[in-house]
């Protein structure tokens, strides 16, 4: 019963209340550009994980991700290897789809922590304020001259080569844009009509925390995050390229072209491939960030 | 008719239509007005009536990206503003017409000083050098009141009221033959609204100039307009001169607006608002426009639209009823 | 205005100290033996520690760091554990080069990708805007050093017209420039285009456009220079991001710059070098962020007043927005 008349409702998007999150998801899914991003995403995902058990050598029964073969040294595509083989003969196509779990996941996770620690520190700040406030600024402060993927670097040769690393250092990186933007947000929110007159209504805090303070704070992160994650896909990779974070033998983009570009000169569609799924990766990511923050914040809409 | 040399401005059958998330909103339906050289008109509606559609149409200042077409005649003088090419309306926006906008608060170009803004019409319309076109800045600002110290000063370091007389020294710099005063005072503090308005009305006499004040208060109206125009839902229900509109209201929603305003010398218990909200722009009924909300509405209202009857003099009104 | 700059350098003094002991902690935190990488496996235990008691590496970690500071104030940095020559005399020399390139890549940036943003937001929505805006969203999406790849294999491997990497005329700026500002010409553009567009529907502009000025005036007079904080807000991040993104393009053309030097001292343990590399760094970026503070104040005549007034808070305020 109650299954068919949810059913007659045709929801639209001025059934959802703008900016919410399920008024997010409709955008996404009635977004075209976005919807072929995460598909784009979520496919490549997939195959990422399903494919080193199907493209699978058959002599010797090792995933073709892995499987060296000298006869195939710098193989061109073909209808065996549709990508090629690298400098080792590895087939490339099976190469890059293992190596898409990486490149698409440091991006979220690293994004997370940035945003998590970033929110954490500018709520704090931007709360208690006073020296408080005035000790995190500072510590942001310095933070913020270094340019971003120089503090990665340098945090990353800490850190040492990994995945996790990675995600760690590329994480700190960041959180000093979360973390000024949520205090700034805090601090004009405090100060508005709509908190005052929650107040004076005799709204209780948790309330006007939870109902106004969070709400309101949260949708320019949200679209900084959204936007922020294809930023720091296209850093992971940068960091591999030049050896930090995840290293060789690994199939990360960015470190398979690090040792691609020695053959440019004579083997170029080494190179071709795994820059081209970054890109596309990065558009996907950008495509579905661009829907959020049309979502969220119409007025940059035209 | 059109083109009448008494008239300074005659629009014909003026409609506007804007797009906004895939809907047409109908914004002005049908407009027909005129105004005599020297003569005051005032635009009376609610919000969202229409009027300053009206208004951004005559100085063909509509937004681009909203605007879905423009059609009808607007003759200004012995032209069609709406079939005059972009290079000539430049000259006459800002030249033989100009206009004081709503909110003095957003109006100003933040980043400019008042007197270069002033200072920017003259130089363009009047053929002069940078220098006595500052000169004539200050002079206007002495003239709207403000004294000539402060020309290099940024529009927030000024008042809403000062700022709203730096827009006036704006639209009057090139001594417009028509001037445009859209809603000038409904963002001012009471007390600033008076002066306002008597500067307007001065600089009118002065300098000959002739006057369309939009405006949602009709005691606005009354000291300052000589013609009344009242809109709603985009067409211009009834107009006349101010004593035919004023002594003898006719079509159900002036006698309304009559009924809403409290006044003084007669002792009413309660005002007599007008019941319901005017109809939405995308989705214009059938019949007239106001038939949802007026008291004489028939059955016939709801179903065919009205048309204009002549009530003598210059006395126009939109409705079946009267 | 000179006591807020004066402020502000001041400011910056405990803030690249505060970057000395990060970096010289993180340094220290480093995994790997810079002596073992210095002399090869082969080395002996006794080799090893006779290079260690040289390098001053065996005393306690706040004496060593006191050596550094004291350097660092007179701008000497040591000597580099591997090529023994003065980092300081070697970053006199490649500093200029990276600059050099930052600059002119932020020069293009902003030289393509304002213009590109204008026409955007004048033509919104039509052709050439949805053109541009696949063509940017590429741009942004495309990771610099895989364009730098590409670059070199059509310019210098198929058509041989530019140099592949090294340092000498100006034809080694080239392919550098162009892989570094591809990403923030696009940023730039976007940020333009939506800045615009949110400036070209305020009422100042519907006034500037009521005074008679022309399209162009508008924008460019009107518009533009309201629509620029934000867009120097961008540019500054996107100076950010290339001063260290050189440290990717330098070391796809192999380009002898202040990038590169660090990531080889980074991989070889040359821990003077990153410690005068990242200080150099540090110092031109927070001058950078000093000066787009200071533009900030050129364009909006807001913020001057506040740098220049006794309101201390507010410039903070404004800084923590942007």
């Amino acid at each position: 019963m109650s299954k068919t008349e949810t059913k007659k409702v045709k929801k639209t998007a001025a059934s959802y209340k703008p900016g919410s999150l399920r008024y997010i998801w409709y955008k996404l899914r009635h977004t075209p550009t976005a919807v072929i991003g995460m598909c784009f995403v979520v496919t490549l995902f997939i195959l990422s994980f399903a494919s080193p058990y199907f493209l699978i050598d058959e002599r010797s029964g090792q995933p073709m991700w892995q499987y060296i073969d000298m006869r195939n040294m710098n193989a061109l595509p073909s209808a065996e290897h549709l990508f090629g083989c690298d400098e080792i003969g590895r087939d490339i196509l099976a190469r890059v789809l293992y190596g898409a779990r990486y490149t698409m996941s440091i991006g979220i996770f690293s994004t997370t922590v940035s945003l998590l620690f970033g929110m954490l520190l500018g709520s704090i700040a931007g709360y208690f304020g006073g020296h408080v406030d005035n000790f995190i600024m500072r510590c942001l402060d310095v933070f913020q001259a270094f340019p971003g993927i120089l503090l990665a670097i340098t945090i990353s040769a800490t850190l040492g080569p990994g995945f996790e690393k990675i995600i760690i250092s590329l994480g700190i990186s960041g959180i000093p844009g979360y973390a000024r933007m949520m205090r700034a947000n805090i601090l004009s929110i405090r100060g508005s009509e709509y908190a005052e007159a929650a107040l004076s209504i005799n709204c209780p805090t948790s309330r006007i925390i939870a109902k106004h303070i969070i709400p309101n704070a949260m949708s320019p992160l949200i679209v900084q995050t959204a936007m922020g994650i294809a930023a720091s896909g296209l850093m992971a990779s940068s960091l591999s390229f030049l050896g930090f974070g995840v290293q060789a033998p690994t199939p990360e983009w960015g470190s398979m072209l690090a040792s691609a570009r020695n053959f440019i000169r004579n083997y170029p569609h080494l190179c071709l491939f795994p820059g081209i799924f970054i890109m596309l990766t990065v558009i996907s990511y950008n495509l579905i960030g661009d829907t959020v923050r049309d979502a969220l914040d119409p007025k940059l809409k035209d | 008719m059109a083109g009448n040399s008494e008239n300074l401005l005659s629009i014909r059958d003026l409609k506007v239509e804007y797009s906004s998330g895939g809907k047409i909103i109908n914004a002005v339906n049908g407009v027909t007005l005129d105004l005599p050289k020297g003569g005051a008109l005032g635009l009376v509606g609610e919000t969202g009536a229409g009027k300053t559609t009206i208004a951004k149409a005559i100085l063909q200042i509509l937004p681009d990206h909203a605007t879905r077409s423009v059609t009808g005649e607007i003759f200004f003088e012995d032209r069609d503003l709406l079939k005059t090419p972009e290079e000539e309306l430049q000259k006459i926006r800002g030249g033989d017409i100009s206009m004081v906008f709503q909110d003095p608060m957003t109006a100003l170009n933040p980043i400019m000083t008042v007197g270069d803004q002033i200072a920017e019409g003259i130089h363009l319309h009047q053929n002069k050098t940078k220098t006595e076109a500052r000169q004539e800045a200050i002079r206007m600002l002495e003239t709207v009141g403000i004294s000539a110290d402060r020309v290099d000063e940024y529009p927030y370091q000024f008042s809403g009221g000062m700022k709203q007389r730096v827009v006036i020294a704006i639209a009057l710099a090139c001594a417009p033959q028509l001037l445009i005063a859209d809603e000038p005072t409904t963002a001012l503090d009471v007390t600033i609204q008076a002066q306002v308005l008597d500067l307007i009305r001065n600089l009118k006499e002065s300098q000959d100039t002739s006057l369309i004040l939009i405006t949602h208060d009709l005691g606005v109206v009354a000291e300052i307009c000589d013609h009344v125009a009242v809109i709603y839902a985009g067409e211009v229900v009834e107009r006349g001169t101010l004593e035919e509109i004023f002594d003898h209201p006719t079509h159900p929603y002036t006698v309304g607006l009559f009924g809403a305003i409290p006044e003084l010398h007669k002792k009413v218990d309660r005002l007599s608002p007008i019941a319901g909200l005017p109809p939405d722009p995308t989705d214009l009924p059938q019949g007239c426009y106001f038939a949802p909300r007026c008291p004489r509405a028939t059955k016939a209202c709801a179903e065919k639209h009205p048309s204009v009857k002549h009530l003598g003099g210059t006395h126009y009104a939109l409705c079946d009823q009267i | 205005m000179l006591r807020f700059i004066g402020r502000r350098l001041l400011q910056m003094i405990p803030i690249l100290l505060v970057v000395a002991v990060i970096i010289f902690t993180l340094m220290e935190l480093v995994p790997g033996d810079p002596v073992r990488i210095m002399l090869g496996d082969f080395a002996t235990e006794a080799q090893v520690e006779e290079e260690r008691e040289r390098l001053g590496l065996n005393r306690p970690f706040l004496e060593r760091f006191w050596e550094f500071i004291k350097g660092a104030v007179q701008l000497d940095f040591g000597v580099s554990y591997i090529t023994k020559t003065s980092v300081s005399d070697e970053l006199i020399e490649r500093f200029p080069r990276t600059l050099k390139l930052a600059l002119l890549s932020i020069c293009v940036s902003a030289l393509f990708g304002i213009p590109i943003g204008i026409l955007c937001a004048i033509k919104a929505n039509k052709l050439p805007d949805r053109i541009a805006l696949v063509l940017t969203l590429l741009c942004n999406s495309m990771p610099s050093f895989w364009l730098a790849l590409l670059l070199v294999l059509l310019f210098s491997v198929n058509l041989n017209w530019l140099p592949s990497g090294g340092i000498g005329g100006a034809q080694y700026y080239v392919l550098p420039v162009i892989s570094s500002s591809i990403g923030s010409i696009a940023g730039i553009a976007r940020q333009t285009r939506a800045s615009m567009l949110e400036v070209i529907r305020a009422d100042y502009i519907t006034t500037a456009k009521s005074k008679g000025l022309s399209q162009k005036a508008v924008i460019l007079k009107h518009a533009l220079g309201n629509a620029l904080i934000p867009i120097i807000t961008v540019i500054g991040g996107q100076f950010s991001f290339l001063m260290g993104g050189t440290t990717i393009v330098e070391s796809v053309y192999s380009f002898p710059g202040l990038g590169l030097y660090i990531i080889s001292g980074i991989n070889n343990r040359d821990y003077p070098i990153v410690r005068g590399g990242v200080l150099y760094i540090a110092f031109t970026f927070s001058f950078i962020m000093l000066l787009i503070d200071i533009i900030y104040a050129f364009v909006d005549p807001r913020i001057r007043s506040q740098y220049s007034g006794k309101k201390k808070k507010k410039s903070k305020e404004a800084e923590a927005a942007a």
